[in-house]
């Protein structure tokens, strides 16, 4: 007996959870880059911006409030590519897999890294177009720029709407049942998204889920003088503003800021809907206190 | 025959997934309300539905038992048009529905019916395989290129759903019945 267990082969080593997690990832990001949508996509965000370029007469701010829908394409795109694996997690070979359910999602979503980074750099790219072209248009003279260009806190929000795309992929991915059906469901619900002068009411900005500044604020009646306004006041007057009387396009860093955190609670409660039964509890309890916190903060800056 | 089809009506309804479509419809109409609310113009709303609803409707084109149904004497396109009637009346009401609570001047249901239609056909001649999945991304692209086409003859072409659509559905359905036997 002795001699045959001196004679068997060493057992395979068995790969740490890291290596696995590892190998996952490295797998699910190469299928996923092979997706030609989110580049196909891309394509038409970036052809979409270039488009974008402030023209004499244009609405106040329009060109400006048009920079951020442009993403959308790219957005559904990102949404689409990380559907088509959760999906295929709902095969009945997955349960049966040595590798537990819970890695296998985290090595999904960590595979959606380079997806993340396309955002960031579509980002980038907007940044470097404004500079480009001089600066975007926003308000009417006599308070008037011809030099606006979007802060980094509105910039970051295409990064974590980037984040949004993952999580609404990877939801819908897992709960809808034929893949046929999510591509509807995902084109309506990002292409909605970007009708963006639906959400633009100071009352409804906080809880939608592509802001796009600037927000039109009451300055003053229509026999103010505008020139006795703060002299920072961006104006805008009819026809351009339908509340009668002056008004001011109004941009806020700490607003973007405070949507990016109602944005990272939103990500995380549609990432519960993806995640296996153990710890989607703190997923929930973290995306309920993030959009909490991001809600609230966001009525806090409003004036 | 048509008797067939009526008996083949309610296990088809059951075997359709109704919820994405439903949820799709209550997006499409808190936006709308939105919209009404804040005296806004839902004319985009609209058009994103138009499109939406043409994809639902070609994706309720799916059969996972089409298979095991190639053997019974009802031909292929027979249970397309079962499926698209029984898709197809919900998404017409949901259109409606949401003409009928925009502000702005009726439009018709033109556009959708053209992007259905020609959602089906891309689905009736792709290879079968992906056919569905194929035809129901469709209406998708049609609208993001004629978003996206500037200004010219490109865009006039692709965008005929929504200038032309009757001439695009006649088209289109001309297509489907050369390939009702595919």
């Amino acid at each position: 007996m002795s001699t045959v267990a001196a004679g068997r082969a060493p057992a395979p080593a068995v790969p740490s959870g890291a290596r696995v997690v590892g190998a996952l990832v490295r797998a699910e990001a190469r299928r996923m880059l092979r997706n030609p949508v989110p580049w196909l996509c891309l394509a038409v965000s970036a052809w979409g911006m270039w488009l974008v370029v402030p023209e004499p007469g244009e609405w106040p701010g329009s060109s400006y409030e048009a920079m951020n829908p442009v993403a959308v394409p790219l957005l559904l795109g990102i949404s689409v590519a990380v559907a088509v694996p959760f999906h295929r997690a709902r095969h009945e070979v997955a349960p049966a897999a040595p590798v537990a359910e819970t890695r296998r999602t985290l090595a999904r979503l960590l595979a959606a890294l380079p997806l993340l980074a396309l955002t960031a750099a579509f980002a980038g790219l907007v940044a470097w177009r404004e500079r480009d072209i001089g600066g975007l248009w926003i308000g009417m003279e006599p308070g008037r720029t011809t030099e606006a260009l979007h802060s980094t806190a509105e910039l970051s929000q295409l990064v974590v709407l980037g984040l949004v795309a993952v999580a609404l992929g990877a939801a819908l991915g897992r709960r809808v049942s034929r893949l046929v059906a999510l591509v509807p469901a995902l084109f309506v619900l990002w292409f909605v998204v970007s009708v963006y002068w639906l959400f633009g009411h100071p009352a409804v900005t906080p809880y939608s889920v592509m802001q796009v500044q600037p927000l039109v604020l009451e300055a003053g009646p229509a026999t103010a003088d505008p020139l006795a306004f703060p002299a920072d006041w961006l104006l805008v007057t009819a026809p351009h503003y339908s509340g009668g009387g002056w008004g001011r396009q109004w941009v806020s860093q700490a607003l973007a800021w405070w949507h990016d955190v109602w944005l990272l609670g939103l990500a995380a409660l549609l990432l519960s809907a993806a995640w296996p039964r153990p710890g989607r509890r703190v997923l929930i309890a973290v995306g309920v206190v993030l959009a909490v916190a991001g809600v609230v903060g966001q009525h806090w800056v409003i004036p | 025959m048509s008797g067939v089809l009526v008996q083949a009506a309610l296990p088809t309804a059951r075997a359709v997934r109704w919820r994405p479509g439903l949820a799709l419809t209550g997006v499409l109409l808190v936006a709308v309300v939105l919209g009404r609310a804040a005296d806004r113009s839902v004319d985009a709303v609209l058009v994103v539905a138009a499109a939406g609803l043409a994809a639902t409707v070609v994706a309720g084109l799916q059969d996972p038992a089409a298979d095991l149904l190639a053997a019974v004497p009802v031909s292929v396109m027979r249970r397309r048009v079962l499926r698209l009637a029984l898709v197809g009346a919900p998404a017409l009401a949901t259109w409606w529905l949401l003409d009928s609570l925009s502000t702005t001047t009726s439009s018709g249901p033109g556009p959708l019916l053209a992007l259905t239609a020609t959602g089906v056909a891309v689905a009736v001649w792709a290879p079968t395989r992906r056919a569905v999945l194929v035809g129901a991304s469709t209406p998708v692209v049609l609208f993001a290129l004629h978003r996206v086409l500037p200004t010219g003859t490109a865009s006039d072409v692709v965008g005929r759903w929504l200038t032309d659509p009757w001439w695009v559905l006649a088209i289109a359905t001309l297509l489907c019945v050369a390939g009702r036997r595919r």
